[in-house]
């Protein structure tokens, strides 16, 4: 049926691009890593594979709360005080035992996201100031509770299950943590392509107004996206946690950016609608072999800040180009 | 006859607005934040026994930085877009400032200041360009970009240092108990810059272009132009920021989390100051009253004898219930 002129072809071999994103990207990041296996030794082995899983692991996960907030055309600013929050909690309960003090951690999320998603939902909030503001609350709260004999203060102890789970090997290459990520991305691959929540979170991304003249209540898919963010975020930060060895008030921050440049390398639209998962993942991937090639250079620090903003941009802009996914 | 009557349909002329309706309408918000903003100075000034020139310019000086943030991050909002590197440009402003300041008389100060402002404008303009050309979402390449940024500031500082001219200070932000000239440059930046921009042709077309892109380009607005133009304007004010930061504290500071620090709570202050995220609407005086305001929530915990950490906890509510009340009230505007 196919013309087989040169010009379709050539339509054929971009059309192909912009369907399957992850085909592009898993070329960039074949060319990343074999880049970086030259900078820095021992990529190959598989210590070099299994700490650049270990290490990309927390950030893809929060990278997948960015995800389905993006994906309605939203933006999660408060997930980095989450995760923070989260962690520290779990680790100051931890002589309550396992399951409380990891209940106690999915609470905080349950509750972040729960007021998030009323504010974005209910009372159509702009997201990026209502998860501004609940990072300020956050950020608030820790340091209330720090101080003197707040609620938070008191000794934290890591719990081993999170020591095991984040940072140890299952085999060979793969890290424990790896699980944990594989259960997550097969949850969200298939539910957000198959569920009917999932589509609903494209429609409402997509075009809210026909999503409400179709009946779909779009307070309640909003809902949903903010309070499973919030879970993913302290998820995350418990993962974090268990690599770092230790918790603090703001120990994930600088994850923020990244978290958001990893869904956008990725493919997923910040205007809603377009992208998914898998392209996340090899977002977090790819700034995750960045961050090693910058860090295996021999240059300043300043110098790696500077080049990782500019090929985050370039990444970006060669992919809008690619795509013609261009931003409105 | 034939034919019943038909019922006479009565199209009731609009009636024309009062000035006082339309000044309402069109101020009203930033009336009531300047109302809280008043009460908020009465309510410091009666925990403090003596409430006079030195309190007053510390908190006008301590805020400046982040009035001028807010007017940064207000054009840039007002035409549309957003931006997230105005604090990595602040902190690059205070590096550069610091760095060549440092033991200088005030002619050659002077001359750095017009640089900094200079370099800010062009590196703005550049980040605009590159978001009008490539098509990138604006709130991805300033993402970026302050990182780029703060990374060019920890280039010109690697740490903590620098320093200024003691005259360059006192004439930014006053001595400790003269919070003239800190008004006063607020004042001038926003009679002798923002209204003259607002009124012109560039000005009108910023508020068309954030309104409605393509209703401005149709009605030959040059769309990609005019956003370059509110990014370099952003540039402007950022660096002023950067300016007054080295005034304030007298040495540069090349942290990069003081820089997104600033940038979230200039978003907020735009916010609070009313003009839409969606763009086309606000005024600059607004943000700047309620930068004021945010910053005055941490002293006035501290009198009342809270611990001020809640201050940041208060912020945050503040910002989210103001903006779910001026949703609540643009409802019924609302014809969709």
């Amino acid at each position: 049926m196919t013309a087989t002129t040169a010009e379709p072809a050539a339509r054929d071999w971009r059309q192909t691009l912009v369907d399957r994103p992850a085909i592009a990207l898993t070329g960039v990041l074949a060319v990343l890593y074999v880049v970086t296996a030259t900078q820095a030794p021992g990529m190959f082995t598989f210590n070099g594979v299994r700490s650049t899983l270990l290490l990309a692991c927390p950030l893809a996960i929060l990278a997948a709360s960015q995800t389905l907030c993006m994906l309605t055309a939203g933006i999660d600013l408060s997930t980095v005080m989450t995760a923070n929050f989260a962690a520290y909690v779990a680790a100051n309960q931890s002589g309550q035992g396992p399951l409380v003090a990891l209940g106690l951690a999915l609470c905080v999320g349950l509750a972040v996201g729960l007021v998030n998603g009323i504010g974005v939902g209910v009372f159509k909030v702009n997201p990026l100031i209502m998860t501004l503001g609940m990072a300020s609350v956050l950020l608030g709260v820790v340091t209330v509770g720090l101080v003197g004999d707040g609620f938070l203060s008191g000794s934290t102890r890591l719990l081993p299950v999170l020591r095991t789970v984040a940072s140890g090997t299952l085999f060979g290459p793969v890290p424990t943590n790896l699980l944990v990520w594989a259960v997550v991305a097969a949850a969200l691959i298939f539910g957000l392509s198959r569920s009917g929540l999932g589509r609903a979170i494209y429609a409402v991304g997509d075009n809210p107004v026909a999503c409400r003249l179709a009946g779909i209540r779009i307070w309640q898919v909003l809902l949903a996206v903010y309070l499973l963010s919030a879970v993913l975020a302290a998820l995350g930060g418990l993962l974090f946690s268990g690599i770092s060895g230790s918790v603090g008030p703001d120990q994930t921050n600088a994850y923020l950016l990244p978290s958001v440049a990893a869904a956008v390398i990725g493919g997923t639209s910040i205007l809603g609608g377009v992208g998914g998962y898998t392209g996340t993942i090899l977002g977090a991937l790819i700034l995750t072999v960045l961050n090693r090639l910058l860090l295996a250079l021999d240059t300043t620090e300043a110098f790696r800040q500077i080049l990782y903003g500019l090929i985050v941009l370039a990444l970006a802009w060669v992919y809008v180009r690619v795509t013609g996914q261009r931003g409105a | 006859m034939t034919a019943t009557p038909r019922a006479e349909v009565h199209t009731p002329l609009p009636r024309p607005s009062s000035r006082l309706e339309r000044f309402g309408r069109r101020q009203g918000w930033v009336v009531g934040v300047a109302l809280l903003l008043a009460a908020l100075i009465l309510w410091r000034s009666s925990q403090i026994p003596a409430f006079g020139a030195f309190e007053v310019r510390g908190i006008v000086a301590g805020t400046m930085t982040l009035a001028l943030l807010a007017m940064a991050q207000s054009v840039i909002v007002i035409s549309g877009g957003i931006d997230l590197s105005v604090g990595a440009m602040m902190v690059l402003g205070n590096c550069i400032a610091a760095r060549l300041m440092l033991d200088q008389d005030l002619g050659t100060v002077v001359g750095v200041a017009v640089l900094v402002v200079v370099v800010a404008m062009v590196l703005s303009g550049l980040i605009g360009t590159v978001i009008v050309v490539s098509g990138v979402p604006d709130i991805v390449v300033t993402l970026a970009a302050s990182f780029t940024l703060a990374g060019l500031a920890l280039v010109v500082l690697d740490g903590p240092g620098g320093g200024t001219n003691p005259r360059f200070q006192e004439l930014l932000v006053g001595g400790f108990d003269q919070p003239g000239p800190a008004i006063l440059w607020l004042a001038g930046v926003l009679l002798v810059v923002w209204l003259p921009f607002k009124r012109s042709r560039l000005g009108i077309a910023t508020y068309a272009v954030g309104s409605d892109r393509s209703a401005a380009f149709l009605s030959g607005v040059r769309v990609g132009r005019t956003r370059i133009v509110a990014y370099v304007m952003g540039g402007f004010f950022s660096g002023l920021a950067g300016l007054v930061t080295t005034a304030f504290t007298g040495s540069g500071e090349p942290r990069a989390s003081i820089g997104a620090t600033a940038t979230l709570t200039s978003v907020a202050a735009v916010v609070l100051g009313g003009v839409a995220l969606m763009g086309g609407s606000g005024t600059l005086l607004g943000p700047v009253l309620a930068a004021f305001c945010l910053a005055l929530i941490p002293p006035l915990m501290l009198g009342l004898g809270w611990d001020p950490n809640y201050a940041e906890v208060a912020r945050g509510v503040i910002i989210i219930v103001v903006v779910m009340i001026g949703g609540l009230l643009q409802i019924p505007r609302r014809s969709r």
